[in-house]
This record gives C-alpha cells, structure tokens and sequence, in this order.
C-alpha cells in the first residue's frame, strides 16, 4: 500500500513577501543592542590595547551571535508567541517568516558568527560565542522555559556572558572582572524579567509558561523580586570595595542600587490596584537604565583614564 | 487567435518581487561587509593572521 495519497491537492510553492525589517525582526533589535553595549564595556576594560579593526569585528560576530540567539528563540517558540500579546506581532505568528525560513537564518547567522570570530579574532571568544547560543537556544528556549519557573534564573546566564566573551576577545583568556560583569547582569535578570512577568501574567499563564508568578503567585514573586534586589545590590558595590573597579563606580553603583531596591521594597509592599502594577512597572523601567548607568559609568572610567590618567 | 501567451511557471507579484530584491542586496551586503573584514583583519594582523590563542 503506498503511503502517498495521490487524491491530495497539490498546494502550490509558498512564495516570501517578508521584507529585510522582518528578518531585522528575528534578531530581537532591542535586546541586540544590550547585549552590544555590554560587550563594548567588556571589551574597553580588559587590559592592553585592541586594534579598532579587531574591537569591532568582535562586537560584531557578538551581536549576530545574539541576532542568530534571537531568531532561533523565535523559530522554537513561534507556537507561544502566537499566544501572548507581547509577541503575536513577531514575523513568525504574524505568517511573514515561515519556521524553516528562521530556522536557516539563526542558524547561518550563528555559524558565521562564530566561525568569524574564532578566525579572526581568537578561538576562545569563539567558543564562548558558541557556547553562549548554544546555552540561550538549547538549555533556555528548548529545555527550560517550558519547565521550570527557574527559568530565567538560569537561562539569564546567556544574556550574562556577551562582556566576558568581549573580554576574552580582547585578551584570548578569562580573568575576574568579566566574571564580575556576568555576575551583575546574572543577578539583574531575574528582578527584571519576574516585574515584566507580574504585568504580563495572563499573556505568560494562557502559552502555558511556567513563569515565577504563575506557578507560585505574585506574593511569591514579589518576595523574590526583593530578594534578589538585595544580592544584585550587592554583588555590583562589591568590584569596588575589592579594588576591581573606581570610586566612582562605587558610589554610583551605591545611588543606583538604592534606587532599585527602593522600587523592590514598593513592589514588595504594594500588593492590590493600580498602585501594585504602577510599582512593578516603575522597578521594570528602572531596571533597564540601572543595568544601562552602571555599564556606562565603567565606560566612562575607561574614557576618563585615557584622557586624563593622571587625574584618575 | 489570442496572441496573448500564458506564461508557465510561478508568476512573482510586485510586492514578492520588491521583497525579493531587497533580500537579495541585503544578502549581498552581507556578504560585502564579510569579505572586507576577512580583508581588513589580514591587513592589520598582516603574517600574523594565522598567529592566535587557541
């Protein structure tokens, strides 16, 4: 007996109408530039000099590494997205990139990234490069998203490590302050994401994610929110105590982390009406421009000791 | 006689064949911008270029 049915109607080829801003689309813009900005920062204050060239050859490969993270993101989630608000506009749910289409471009994309950069610039960035997609895709995306309300606890790794692969490819090896840069973005991420996943409970309970405030509620969330505020807090003053970092990373990273934890404290305390979600979306925006300020105040002593080292 | 011709094949719209071509420069573009940077990094590493931390 064939298996074939011959009676089936031959659909004719689909034919792609997506433009370059839907492919654009896949690489997650937003979070791409993140994850150059921190990676810059990495790559300016590792010791010794990097050629232009070569520094940007290097944030480069990174950010399509990222893009290609991105897209592959989109390719295996396409079902979710179509399911929550945030992402139903994404090409994939939106009927512009097909799954097989994302599917080649993450992967095109995440191969030439890293093959370039372990080519060009040196073959431990490039692993780091490989391991840091394989680890947003495979261990975050495919393994547990789906499973664990740890998720992004865990699966904040990858979003961690772009400044240490920019470290290791302005040096070729690892040393403690890219760890300490993973280390403040690895803390940061779970306030951030679990204020996002308050707002968006609904959205993130109907695609059937166990994230934090669905699986244990939001007075769950809101505790934990706190308790991580205060590590983080914690974890981006020490570089400076330890002589890592300057003053005036110290005290800004002082400013800001009474910032943040002041917009936890009120998360944490305001439980009911818009007061609640007004806190929650205050501690999500503020989260962005802590994690922004303290980065760009590293830049800036990077900055400052080339121009004037004297002073600093 | 109707001298107009059917076409065989799959006939593009105009919004396919627009997409299509601005595909094609990206992909072009693309491939541009690799190959000045494999040029760029032979330069500055000149006979170094093979020379690396493994």
């Amino acid at each position: 007996m064939s298996v074939i049915d011959h009676n089936a109607i031959e659909l004719p080829p689909r034919i792609s109408e997506a433009d370059v801003a839907d492919y654009i689309a896949l690489l997650k813009p937003r979070v791409m530039s993140l994850v150059i900005f921190t990676a810059l920062v990495g790559l300016l204050i590792a010791p010794g000099h990097v050629h232009p060239v070569l520094a940007f050859t290097s944030i480069l490969c990174i950010a399509v590494g990222a893009g290609a993270s991105g897209a592959l993101n989109m390719w295996y989630e396409s079902d979710i997205d179509a399911l929550m608000s945030r992402t139903a506009n994404r090409p994939i749910p939106r009927g512009r990139v097909t799954r097989p289409e994302a599917l080649t471009f993450g992967m095109t994309l995440a191969f030439f990234s890293v093959m370039t950069l372990g080519i060009l610039v040196n073959w431990v960035a490039g692993a780091l490069l490989a391991f840091t997609i394989f680890f947003y895709v495979v261990i975050y995306t495919m393994a547990l998203k789906r499973w664990t309300a740890q998720n992004i606890v865990i699966g904040g790794a990858a979003g961690a490590l772009p400044p240490v692969v920019a470290w290791a490819a302005a040096t070729g090896s690892l040393s403690v302050e890219p760890l300490l840069l993973f280390l403040i973005i690895f803390f940061w991420t779970p306030p951030h994401f679990w204020a996002l996943a308050l707002f968006r409970t609904d959205d993130y309970a109907r695609a059937g994610v166990p994230m934090l405030p669905v699986v244990a509620g939001p007075d769950a969330t809101r505790l934990q929110i706190l308790l991580y505020t205060i590590v983080l807090v914690a974890v981006a003053f020490a570089p400076w105590p330890l002589g890592y970092f300057d003053a005036v990373y110290g005290v800004t990273s002082l400013v800001l982390g009474a910032g943040m934890l002041t917009l936890a404290i009120s998360v944490y305390r305001r439980r009911e009406g818009s007061g609640a979600l007004r806190a929650t979306r205050k501690l999500f925006a503020f989260s962005i421009l802590y994690l922004f300020a303290l980065f760009a105040t590293l830049l800036l002593e990077v900055v400052a000791h080339a121009v004037a080292p004297s002073i600093w | 006689m109707d001298d107009k011709r059917v076409p065989n094949g799959i006939i593009l719209t105009e919004a396919q064949k627009k997409s299509r071509r601005q595909r094609s420069i990206a992909i072009a573009l693309a491939l541009g911008v690799l190959v000045v940077l494999f040029f760029a990094v032979t330069i500055v590493r000149g006979p170094a270029v093979l020379v690396r931390p493994i």
